[in-house]
């Protein structure tokens, strides 16, 4: 058995922590940009959020965004630009840009209650239209809104079905 | 002798668990943002810083345990994260939230956070029996 020196193990374990700790942040050193730069606007959301008491929507996850979408109990909104909604969108999900649903009542059809599961995506999670459409669709008096991070990027990685006319 | 055999098979193996944990991680980072996120615990940003270096961490400890040097560094870090998993997870089982434990694989079959707690705990006996060998291996020396 070899026997090296021994330093400290507080040091150590240090070092090991310190060492972890550069080489994750040289690897994902554009997503930690990105998310530091949509991150600033958030916190201060996340702060106003703690008072205004449950407005931020909450997260869901692939699996449990296509589980709902299929089984129909829920319907995906795309917070993109109607451009993009054209070029391409998770199929069966409706269109509602951000900026459309910013008056007072959003233009989301009749058969959408305010009891109905709705599911806000955009472009994954370095975008954040989906987080302000969902709060904007909270504030509207929808009462089971979420957001789906991984947004369409994820959605179509994993193999589900899009549509558009994209070509 | 036996029992040193039986360790060194717990160590490499627990060392291979967390090497096998990380990489689908450091592979796809966003997804597992996504996982951490999903616990609802770190504020935004730090739910990303999480996930770029815990991988890393999982990763080092792994390799560590694995080809056995500074076993002790190692088992002790890997200790401290499932202690810390284990909170995470317990905590996100009080607050009912349905959610993946986000362990291994990101996305796919959804593994429970009581399961996963088990799993853990099954985890921290390894470590504890490697860092008890270690002791006892330590004193032998002198």
């Amino acid at each position: 058995m070899t026997r090296m020196r021994s330093i400290h193990p507080l040091s150590e374990i240090a070092l090991v922590v310190f060492l972890a700790t550069l080489l994750g942040v040289a690897w994902n050193k554009t997503l930690l940009t990105d998310a530091w730069r949509g991150g600033t606007s958030q916190a201060a959301v996340v702060a106003q959020a703690a008072q205004a008491a449950e407005a931020v929507p909450m997260p869901v996850g692939l699996a449990q965004a296509k589980e709902l979408h299929d089984s129909g109990q829920a319907v995906l909104v795309d917070a993109r630009s109607a451009d993009s909604f054209t070029k391409e969108h998770i199929a069966g999900a409706l269109s509602l840009p951000l900026a459309a649903a910013s008056g007072k009542k959003p233009p989301l059809p009749k058969s959408v209650t305010p009891d109905t599961i709705i599911i806000a995506y955009c472009n994954g999670f370095s975008c954040h239209d989906s987080m302000e459409l969902g709060k904007l669709l909270i504030k509207a008096g929808y009462r089971q809104v979420f957001v789906f991070e991984g947004g369409l990027p994820e959605w179509r990685d994993a193999g589900y079905p899009t549509a558009g006319g994209a070509s | 002798m036996k029992r040193i055999d039986f360790v060194m098979v717990l160590r490499i193996a627990l060392g291979g668990v967390f090497i096998y944990a990380a990489i689908p991680k450091i592979v796809d980072p966003v997804a597992f943002a996504g996982s951490v996120a999903a616990y609802r615990i770190l504020p935004y940003f730090w739910n990303y810083v999480a996930a770029a270096v815990l991988p890393f961490l999982e990763l080092i400890c792994g390799v560590l345990l694995v080809l056995g040097i500074r076993v002790r560094t190692g088992a002790l870090i890997i200790g401290a994260l499932n202690l810390v998993f284990m909170v995470a997870l317990a905590s996100a089982i009080v607050r009912g939230l349905d959610i993946d434990c986000g362990c291994f694989r990101q996305g796919g079959e959804k593994t429970t956070p009581w399961i996963a707690l088990a799993r853990d705990a099954v985890f921290l006996a390894m470590t504890a029996a490697v860092l008890r060998y270690e002791r006892i291996r330590a004193a032998q020396r002198f």
